[in-house]
């Protein structure tokens, strides 16, 4: 991360930055007073630069319990008159939605610009989700930028429409534009003021009487979209060809048309302010087209819209062929709307669309390809890392479930301990919904013993989870006296996305220490017994397990163990096969420390026929130590060094 | 026969609900664990044929088979099994008789093996009666005290066993459930002749679950109690700070392990010695004497002072003759009914008659 070139005060210096710094550099170019953020994969970064920036800076910025409080926090910032921001992923957005849909009622004052990534193909989320379905639904004006320069000129300019509006003003990026590197001219930082007060005429007040005022802020929306630089259309006016791109998709389009040699025979409009919809600028190039191609992430909303549009004015337009998402034209492996649109699907289609072929690869090698022996290279599930305690913690709620015999259920949650439902986790976990959702669905289950359930109930979540959203279903759960065993894998960390801070964990976005707010603190406080337990000690995790199984009501048990990774664990020690005393097949067992347990650490050594300690990845937790049942595995000491 | 293993182990057994506790199948392998005396497959286990499934009393048990292995002949009586002599016994030194449930002869008799040499390591059951026990090998006089008395539970006191057998090869006396003994014979026949000196059995008619300590947790009036007794008048006793609280049985019975419906040895068929209670003196146990082992230790044991036995009242044989037909009568109904539960057994028809016939004129 160029952090450097993120805070100089250098106009016109040209730099590389990823389209999440430069999305922070935006909110620094246009004063920026106060930032908050909930960690999401493809957005966290926007808030990890501006944490690392804000003491010299001279503005706010923190990591926040979950999207909503965020979404408030810079809400409030922006009723002081203080220009915020606040970012999240898609599935961040669906939490803060009804602080969303409220602010947009109530109006904003200080600039406020809601950054949003989505993950088209899903690459690091659970859900394949289009929020901008869910910005036209709160009515509230919706940018997209297709590079990373533009990313920071649409950040900047956002705050200004939201001023002149009145209301929060989304940007949504995506993928290819947060996780993608571009050169950038930096513009003149602005400082953060000094001027943050509540003036005591406003009001802002959600009722329904202002459902009327948003549509009238939309309505100015509009005109202004309708001058806004980020809108364009290249290529011969005339053209009955045309193609309509939003986001990255431009320039897959646009490189298309240029591979493609067809620069003289189709038309590229780009929309960067995708709603509302800039009727007339539309309108003026939809005039003449006879085949409008739509390339756009993730699901056919523009292609909608302007269907929607051409409806409304189809006697002065004439006929027009749609071709995009909905229609089938515009489909990756999958079906429409389902995974990532790449520049290849783009070529493809926008080919299709002049009647050109086009192959993206030569014959020549595509053969070479065809030799290569792909169908040998093994499939590698996703796994915990070696040491993980996760690990070591479903291993052994598997085996006191095993043990209880009552053929227990165990719902899942967010988090790296979401792969508890695969292989590496032993398929340990039988559901998988949002932030929460395991307390909730226990709670639920718990409750079922009316109507003949027997089965015990254990929910798993993460530490950084259990305040996210958490602590609503376990007040829930314990007023209810539903009997579940709610298990928080407590790593320290907010692993998943980053190695966030949270309010567990004792620091702030910008490194300065904070008050620890103990998990066992708030449980307790509940009234729900709590117990903490090392999860490496896995025989003694077990019997908890097992024990607490047996109790009734809402219980608590913390595995606490810090994420192998932190730069705070320091490897002290390794684990080693001893080559004498592990027979290898004879031993009967399976190869249980590298076929069962399967930590990537322990491989089976192919000459010796043994087990053997990857003394690399290993990073000494010990759970094999305890489990070879020849007591083969054994520490070895290592002179005190950090990883 | 075809080799079996895990899976059928799993299925015939354990997802039966079959399984005694016995523990033999445990110590082995890390696939199968024990917690709460419930046995589990923790991880599925990838072998088609195994030890487990071979020394589990409950895949299998061939009387016929194993009077053979032990007794070297066929079984004199078919109710009590092949016995040598039977007797009223007690221990003669007043610690072991204080800490013992009745006479102290099991602990008088294991504090004899280990002393003469005859086992190097004692395979007990520890613990109060009032909480879950735990196995422990003893090798010292204060271990075996502390381990005298009954425990009502079915504590899976064979898992240290294969550890025992493999870490050193001195004999291993082993004191168990009459399901605990067979299980011991079938680990002997398979892997360790002559190392189980001398095994001991404890009558047995049923145990109850891990749940009955969870039950006297809810009772304050006994969970602190010192000493458990099912006397022949009826109910559990329990003696609590110098008196002694009493439980109707019907309160108790819903604890009994289902498994022990399916068990038709009570009286350990196959130990080197049997153990009891007299249900008509508690200072005295009932001592059956079985094999050349068995009268070998118990000769040594009254040379050394450390046993007084006289012999049975002949009129008190019919009494325990009948409780003991009475189960394996139960267990005879189920097999000609042709119950799951029972189709470990492999008893002919010549033996069902047996045990069908005795005591009818």
């Amino acid at each position: 991360m160029s952090l450097h070139a993120l805070g100089t005060d250098a106009p016109g210096q040209l730099v590389i930055l990823s389209g999440n710094e430069a999305i922070a550099r935006g909110a620094l170019e246009a004063g920026l007073g106060y930032a908050a953020s909930y960690p999401g994969s493809p957005s966290s970064e926007v808030l990890g630069s501006l944490g690392a920036l804000a003491r010299a800076g001279g503005f706010y910025a923190e990591w926040s319990t979950n999207e909503k409080v965020a979404m408030e926090g810079a809400a409030a910032a922006s009723f002081a008159g203080v220009r915020a921001m606040t970012v999240m992923k898609a599935d961040g957005l669906n939490v803060a939605l009804d602080a969303l849909t409220s602010l947009a009622y109530s109006g904003t004052k200080g600039g406020m610009v809601v950054v949003v990534s989505d993950d088209p193909g899903a690459h690091s989320s659970t859900k394949e989700e289009d929020t901008r379905y869910l910005v036209r639904a709160c009515h509230l004006p919706l940018l997209e930028p297709a590079t990373v320069e533009e990313a920071k000129e649409m950040t900047r300019w956002a705050f200004d429409l939201s001023e002149a509006v009145g209301l929060p003003v989304v940007l949504r990026s995506v993928t290819r534009i947060s996780h993608a590197r571009g050169s950038v001219t930096l513009g003149a930082l602005r400082p953060a003021p000094r001027t943050a007060r509540y003036d005591l005429n406003d009001r802002f007040i959600t009722t329904s009487l202002f459902h009327q005022v948003l549509h009238q802020r939309i309505g100015q929306t509009r005109a202004r979209f309708e001058q806004a630089p980020f809108n364009s259309c290249e290529g011969p006016a005339a053209a009955p060809r045309l193609v309509i791109a939003a986001g990255p998709s431009f320039t897959y389009a646009r490189e298309a048309v240029r591979l493609l040699g067809l620069g003289e025979e189709v038309r590229v409009l780009k929309l960067g302010t995708t709603w509302p919809l800039p009727e007339d600028f539309l309108g003026a190039h939809l005039k003449g087209a006879r085949e409008v191609l739509f390339l756009e992430e993730i699901e056919p909303f523009l292609e909608t819209e302007v269907k929607s549009y051409w409806a409304q004015h189809a006697a002065e337009l004439g006929p027009v062929t749609f071709l995009g998402k909905a229609s089938g034209h515009v489909a990756g492996a999958g079906a429409p709307g389902v995974g990532e649109l790449t520049p290849e699907i783009a070529l493809r289609a926008v080919g299709a669309l002049a009647g050109r072929e086009f192959e993206p690869r030569s014959e020549a090698f595509a053969r070479k390809v065809d030799r290569l022996p792909l169908h040998d290279l093994p499939p590698r599930a996703l796994a915990f890392c070696p040491g993980c305690p996760h690990r070591a913690s479903f291993w052994a709620i598997k085996a006191a479930l095993e043990l209880d015999g009552r053929q227990g259920v165990v719902l899942g949650d967010i988090g790296c301990y979401t792969l508890g439902a695969m292989q590496t986790g032993y398929f340990t976990l039988k559901t998988v919904h949002a932030m929460g959702s395991g307390v909730g669905l226990a709670s639920g289950f718990g409750k079922l013993d009316l109507l003949g359930f027997t089965q015990p109930v254990v929910a798993v979540v993460g530490d950084s989870t259990f305040y996210h959203s958490v602590i609503p279903a376990l007040v829930n759960a314990r007023y209810n006296d539903a009997p579940v065993l709610v298990v928080v894998l407590d790593n320290s960390t907010t692993a998943m996305t980053g190695h966030q801070p949270h309010p567990g964990t004792g620091r702030h976005a910008t490194g300065d220490l904070a008050p620890a707010l103990p998990i066992e603190a708030i449980a307790r406080g509940l009234g729900v017994p709590t117990e903490v337990q090392d999860p490496l000690r896995v025989d003694e995790t077990v019997e908890s397990v097992y024990r607490l199984l047996k109790t009734d009501g809402a219980k608590l048990l913390i595995l606490r163990s810090p994420c192998v990774l932190l730069p705070s664990v320091k490897r002290l020690r390794r684990a080693a096969v001893d080559p004498a005393r592990c027979i290898g097949e004879a031993c009967g067992c399976g190869r249980f420390c590298n076929r069962a347990f399967s930590c990537p650490a322990l491989v089976w050594d192919r000459a010796l026929e043994r087990a053997r300690v990857d003394d690399v990845l290993c990073s000494g937790c010990g759970v094999c130590v305890d489990l070879c049942p020849r007591q083969a595995i054994a520490f070895q000491e290592l002179a005190s060094c950090s990883r | 026969m075809g080799r079996r293993g895990p899976s059928e182990l799993q299925t015939q057994v354990l997802a039966a609900d079959l399984c005694t506790a016995c523990g033999a199948c445990l110590g082995h392998c890390p696939y199968l664990k024990s917690l709460g005396e419930r046995v589990a497959f923790i991880h599925p286990c990838p072998r088609s044929e195994g030890r487990c499934f071979d020394v589990c009393p409950r895949t299998s048990l061939d009387p016929e088979s194993l009077d053979r292995q032990v007794l070297g002949a066929p079984r004199r009586h078919p109710i009590l099994g092949g016995y040598d002599g039977l007797y009223f016994a007690r221990a003669r030194d007043a610690d072991v008789g204080a800490r013992g449930q009745y006479g102290g002869v099991t602990t008088a008799l294991v504090l004899l093996a280990l002393e003469s040499g005859m086992a190097g390591a004692a395979l007990l059951t520890s613990g109060t009666p009032t909480r879950e026990p735990r196995a422990v090998v003893a090798r010292d006089r204060d271990t075996v005290l502390a381990a005298a008395g009954t425990k009502y539970s079915a504590c899976p006191t064979l898992e240290p066993l294969a550890g025992l057998l493999r870490e050193s090869s001195e004999p291993v006396a082993v004191v168990g459930r009459p399901c605990q003994v067979a299980a011991a014979r079938k680990v002997e026949a398979r892997e360790a002749s002559g190392r189980l000196a001398p095994v001991i059995g404890i009558f047995c008619f049923w145990a109850l679950t891990p749940a009955f300590y969870r039950f006297l947790e809810g009772r304050r009036d006994l969970e602190r109690a010192t000493k458990l007794d099912l006397p022949k008048d009826g109910g559990m006793t329990f003696a609590v700070n110098g008196r002694t609280a009493t439980v109707r049985l019907d309160e108790i019975r819903p604890f009994i392990r289902p498994a022990c419906q399916a068990c038709f040895d009570p009286t350990a068929e196959w130990a080197d010695v049997s153990v009891g209670s007299t249900e008509h003196d508690a200072a005295w146990n009932t001592l059956v004497v079985r094999t050349a082992r068995g009268r070998d230790l118990v000769e040594r044991a009254r040379a050394a002072g450390a046993l007084e036995v006289k012999p049975y009242p002949l009129e008190r044989i019919p009494v325990l003759e009948e409780a003991v037909q009475r189960k394996k009568l139960r267990v005879l109904d189920a097999l000609d009914a042709g119950q799951p539960e029972v189709a470990y057994l492999g008893l002919r028809e010549a033996q069902r008659a047996a045990v069908r016939a005795h005591g009818r004129a």
